[in-house]
């Protein structure tokens, strides 16, 4: 039986904070968006014909936890599709060499993606960017996506970081559940 | 400066050098629309007259708004919302058993019959394709219980791997369906509509690919040797028991297209109600809940990736007018709309030899949704078709992503026996897109009879 490979602590430790994050938050937004949405669907909709106030812009609001939360997990887990098709025709050197510069590149935009999105967060009171209904501000929204962004860019970084070091990424698999 | 139209190939180009040497699709999209865009906006306003420093600057200030905006407005977006909620209704689905059962009661009608067994997992992907919305989910789930199966009853190797394959792509046509959300987002299209509109391709293209099973097994009987026969109560049994599918899929579903839903409301109602079988069965134990929830976290990170890069991507594409330059080449070409037709049919068919299908309808919708809306071709229709070439794709060589799924599970299986079985099915779909051409009422019927227009 074939052992996995063992992962350097830094990236253990990322890999439980993402998948603990993504199971508690996200398992609580997951139940709580399908849970109130089908509450004030069929009961004070239909049932009740007295929808609640601003109902649309929770389930928004948790939508942008939803994405926040999953695009990290999904940058350890490989579920960015990338196209793998050259690949086999490369030499292992130019394999090695174009993963790292296009994952620096990744990191980069990455970089200025999150510090747009964190200061367009500051800005969105400003220019009164809220929900519709409830009139919710997005700022706080703006700095989960900020983040979610940057850690996206910290992953690509400790990818190169293993690229350089072992020459490979070990990504995370839950086969069998969280690690 | 630059012309636009140079612009908008360079950017193309880079595009596809970013994607050979493995960059995600959403990120290549999001650095090519992210960098375009600032040149694109600067030589605008070089045009006008402004100042080098100037235009730089300001096409610069309109890409990082473009970047923040975008990203926003696509992680913010109401209607996306049904992505993570089938995601969901489809693991649930996955973990409950629901998928035994619908193979379960398939075989025991059509077990029978020469091919019969590969009939049953077409029957039975096509009943959970309008639980899961992905195809990936409905070749795993169906590959783990019919292949053995079908080892047990010596069916060939390239009619049992084939009938997975191509019947996983079920997935991507019988709504809930990943890949028509996306399609109905970027064009604006009502997803209802094209979820209606899926309705009957997605019947048709099942009993095709029945028929292409019959095709194979007349030819060569070997290739399908019947099954057991059951008795009536054993039949009405496994009904009873697959009840449940046909309830949810009937309450979701028949909800949205009756009016009582939206399609947001029918994915949390379905997401519960599956959750609640799931409960009722007891299959949710901590382990498998872990699994569900980290799988739709994980599924909902690649669309949610894609659809942000494209939403970056499609502006600077509308930018540098390239798509109107292709409308125009294309309309001067003597081939009439159905030549057109054929011409973005066969390049599909030829790119998803090599692209991932959420990808490939994603890189192509900025240039292929201007030549439609050009032509006056219904959106709804095409994207119809576009989802059906998109299947042609994922079971095509070299890198039909389904043949690898099944591959994983049917290891002892050589690539090229798996591919050799795909044939019959890749034909069915072809056939299946000359029937929508002919026909363009097997997609438009439904959504016109319940909703008009």
């Amino acid at each position: 039986m074939s052992r996995a490979p063992t992962k350097p602590v830094l990236i253990a430790t990322l890999d439980r904070l993402l998948t603990w994050g993504a199971l508690i938050c996200g398992g609580a937004t997951l139940i709580f968006m399908t849970g109130f949405s089908v509450w004030n669907v069929l009961i004070m909709r239909k049932a009740l014909n007295a929808p609640i106030t601003g109902a649309e812009d929770l389930l928004i609001l948790s939508l942008v936890v939803i994405v926040a939360l999953s695009i990290p997990l999904g940058a350890r887990t490989g579920a960015h599709i990338e196209i793998e098709v050259l690949e086999a025709r490369m030499s292992v050197a130019f394999a090695k060499w174009s993963m790292i510069a296009v994952k620096l590149m990744g990191a980069a935009l990455l970089c200025v993606m999150s510090w747009r999105l964190w200061h367009a967060g500051g800005t969105a009171s400003k220019f009164g960017e809220t929900t519709q209904q409830l009139l919710i501000s997005y700022e706080p929204f703006y700095y989960l996506l900020a983040s979610s962004i940057a850690i996206y860019a910290a992953v690509l970084v400790l990818d190169i970081w293993q690229l350089l070091r072992f020459g490979k990424v070990v990504t995370l698999s839950f086969e069998n559940g969280a690690p | 400066m630059i012309s636009l139209t140079l612009l908008g190939i360079l950017g193309l180009l880079s595009l596809f050098v970013l994607l050979a040497l493995r960059m995600p699709v959403g990120l290549s999209m999001l650095g090519v629309g992210f960098i375009g865009t600032i040149i694109a906006n600067a030589n605008k306003f070089m045009v006008v007259g402004i100042s080098q420093d100037q235009a730089w600057a300001r096409g610069l200030k309109i890409a990082y708004s473009n970047l923040a905006g975008e990203t926003f407005e696509a992680a913010s977006n109401y209607n996306l919302l049904v992505i993570p909620m089938f995601v969901l209704m489809g693991n649930l689905a996955g973990i409950s058993g629901m998928s035994n059962d619908l193979f379960s009661a398939a075989y025991r009608w059509m077990g029978h019959l020469r091919g019969g067994l590969a009939s049953a997992t077409i029957a039975a992907c096509a009943g959970f394709a309008a639980l899961s919305g992905s195809s990936l989910a409905s070749a795993v789930t169906m590959g783990r219980v019919a292949l053995p199966e079908m080892k047990k009853y010596k069916y060939a190797d390239s009619l049992a791997t084939g009938s997975v394959a191509a019947g996983g792509t079920l997935g991507f046509l019988i709504p809930p369906s990943g890949g028509m959300i996306i399609y109905a987002v970027l064009t604006e299209q009502s997803i209802g509509r094209l979820f209606m509109a899926g309705v009957f391709p997605g019947i048709i293209l099942t009993l095709l690919f029945i028929g292409a099973i019959y095709f194979v097994v007349i030819r060569n009987p070997d290739a399908g040797p019947r099954g057991d026969r059951f008795g009536r109560a054993e039949r009405l049994s496994s009904l009873w028991r697959a009840l449940p599918i046909l309830g949810i899929v009937l309450a979701t579903i028949g909800g949205m297209y009756t009016g009582f839903f939206t399609p947001v409301e029918a994915s949390s109602v379905g997401a519960l109600l599956t959750f609640i079988v799931a409960v009722w069965r007891r299959s949710l134990n901590w382990q498998a809940s872990k699994q569900v929830i980290l799988e739709t976290m994980n599924a909902t990170a690649t669309v949610f990736m894609i659809i942000i890069g494209a939403f970056v991507f499609i502006p600077f594409m509308s930018l540098t007018e390239l798509p109107a330059q292709l409308v125009t080449i294309l309309t001067s070409l003597p081939i009439g709309e159905i030549g057109i037709l054929l011409i973005v049919v066969l390049i599909y068919m030829f790119l998803g030899m090599f692209l991932e299908a959420m990808a490939m309808l994603v890189l192509t919708i900025p240039v292929v949704i201007p030549i439609a809306v050009a032509l006056d071709w219904n959106l709804i229709w095409f994207g119809i078709i576009v989802v059906i070439v998109l299947e042609m794709g994922m079971i095509s060589p070299p890198v039909g992503i389904n043949v690898f799924i099944v591959k994983s599970i049917a290891q002892n299986v050589p690539m090229s026996t798996i591919f050799r079985g795909i044939w019959p099915f890749w034909f069915a779909m072809a056939a299946m897109i000359g029937l929508l051409i002919l026909f363009p009422q097997i997609a438009l019927f439904l959504p016109q009879a319940v909703v008009g227009g």
